[in-house]
């Protein structure tokens, strides 16, 4: 698990992250998301080791972050090494043996769909190729715990659902991953967790379920409600709302849907549909964010 | 940890070869060995001349490496290291190889053009008189360089390196406008490298040229100290 305390970054005067207290549970994938500039890639670079913190702790849970394996917002590979040779090279780093190492490159190039542009200069490779090379060098030395930083940036539709396959791939492994991202809907399909940041502040945080679920709503289309059983549901029921053919449930008041059904019939009114709305992460989103 | 080294070393080097700015110190060295050899040399010359110019291009060397390794390409680099200051060894240990492959060459090039005469076995100082101070362009070149500066500390590097060699150059003015100390102080801080050249060109190896060339290393390690502190806890803010 990963926990940062009153984490707070200031570059010169200028506050990046104000005292962000967070916790990262082993196994999820804890997604961090914010408008731009909400302190989304500094999170991610001050566990990372990169920037230092202007105060409070990181605790890593005794990980290093040379065992993380990390994928930044725009990696940049030098232009005349073949997709190979750099892979070889940072293998090296991770302190792969020989022999193993080839075979971990190889079967990485072949996990990310990049076999047949193993010899191909890094300078020749599509910006897609390029993001699906920083996945391999992720993966090298099979860490624990990943930290991908906006992972689908510049990739089409099958590139960003290659990359949610493999980070769906990595958690049922047992994997980590820890990862920003501005799509909305790549979040809602991959995370366990996530965590809204604005303005350098944390907004929102938990898992993801949790978050969405007290936000569903039922709505009751149906002919002229009573008016004194319209008095009787609102007065049991806060969190219900009737006007003229319409009634929406929210909060407490969905688990109380049959009930509520159940006296409808009692009054004769007439139900057409009954349709459950779930709330999306978009809505949690916007509201979080609003400035 | 010999290992990362050992691979960010061959990957700076290819990195530097395979850029355009590998042909600096290549241009570098074929210049100073065309020039500076123009009307020939002996070894007391080769051992001063030679070791202070390839030094410079030393400097030169580590400084464009510890350019092309200030770029956002080496966050995944640096993110597999434990300790920071593996890179830097790394451009050090880059920027001697290099040196000494440019060195080599310039050597061997006027050796079989006849401007270059050698006695052996005293040639065989050369090498141990000129590491130390390729070691020690190396890591003056570490602070004086972006990659390690903050709050442009480089520039006060810089101003210092000038400042010491221009009041080393004006060593009989000082005295004469009454600020000898200052003098003397230069002639102390100089006097490792001054001493090494001096005695290896004359070819006495005694104490003299022993403490001198202790002290150049002694100066070297402590301009790496600087550099590792000062790149140890700094921001990494790359972009390309």
């Amino acid at each position: 698990m990963i926990r940062t305390y009153s984490l707070t970054k200031y570059y010169n005067a200028t506050p990046a992250l104000r005292q962000l207290t967070l916790e990262i549970p082993a196994g999820a994938v804890y997604g961090v998301l914010g408008p731009n500039g909400a302190g989304k890639t500094t999170l991610l670079q001050l566990i990372m080791g990169f920037v230092l913190p202007s105060s409070g702790t990181i605790d890593r849970g005794g990980i290093s972050p040379a065992d993380i394996g990390y994928l930044p917002e725009r990696a940049f590979y030098p232009p005349r090494f073949t997709v190979r040779s750099y892979l070889d090279t940072i293998a090296r780093l991770v302190g792969s043996r020989e022999r193993n190492r080839q075979d971990e490159v190889t079967r990485l190039l072949r996990q990310v769909g990049l076999s047949e542009v193993g010899d191909r200069r890094m300078g020749a490779c599509s910006r897609g190729m390029l993001q699906r090379l920083g996945l391999a060098q992720a993966l090298l030395g099979d860490p624990d715990l990943l930290i991908l930083d906006e992972p689908s940036l510049g990739l089409d539709p099958s590139g960003q659902l290659f990359m949610r396959q493999q980070i769906a791939a990595l958690n049922s492994s047992g994997k980590t991953v820890l990862l920003s991202s501005h799509h909305l809907d790549e979040v809602t399909r991959v995370c366990t967790h996530v965590a809204v940041l604005s303005r350098g502040r944390l907004v929102r945080a938990g898992d993801l379920a949790s978050m969405l679920a007290p936000r569903a709503r039922v709505v009751i289309d149906c002919g002229p409600v009573p008016p004194e059983l319209a008095r009787q549901l609102h007065e049991r029921l806060p969190n219900i709302t009737i006007s003229d053919q319409r009634i929406v449930l929210g909060g407490d008041a969905v688990a109380h849907k049959a009930e509520i059904l159940r006296q409808l019939l009692d009054h004769d009114v007439d139900i057409r549909q009954l349709s459950e709305v779930r709330s999306t992460l978009e809505e949690i989103f916007m509201e979080a964010t609003e400035w | 940890m010999v290992k990362r080294v050992a691979t960010l070393t061959s990957y700076l080097i290819l990195n530097l070869s395979r850029s355009l700015a590998g042909v600096v110190p290549l241009a570098l060295a074929l210049a100073f060995g065309i020039i500076a050899f123009e009307y020939g040399m002996d070894q007391p010359q080769f051992i001063t001349v030679s070791g202070i110019g390839i030094g410079g291009i030393c400097l030169v060397t580590a400084l464009l490496l510890a350019s092309r390794a200030n770029r956002a390409s080496s966050y995944l680099l640096v993110a597999r290291l434990r300790w920071r200051a593996e890179l830097l060894v790394a451009i050090v240990l880059a920027s001697l190889a290099i040196t000494a492959a440019l060195g080599m060459l310039v050597s061997i090039a006027n050796l079989f053009a006849g401007r270059l005469t050698l006695e052996f076995p005293s040639a065989l100082w050369v090498l141990p008189t000129w590491l130390p101070l390729w070691l020690l362009a190396a890591t003056l070149a570490l602070p004086l360089a972006s990659l390690v500066e903050r709050g442009g500390s480089h520039l006060i590097g810089y101003a210092l390196v000038a400042g010491l060699l221009i009041a080393n150059d004006r060593k009989a003015f000082l005295i004469r406008e009454g600020i000898d100390w200052l003098a003397r102080i230069v002639t102390a801080a100089l006097w490792p490298i001054n001493t090494l050249a001096e005695r290896a060109s004359a070819g006495i190896h005694g104490r003299d040229y022993a403490m001198a060339w202790a002290l150049t290393c002694i100066y070297a390690l402590l301009l790496f100290t600087l550099a590792a502190a000062l790149f140890g806890d700094k921001d990494l803010l790359w972009s390309e």
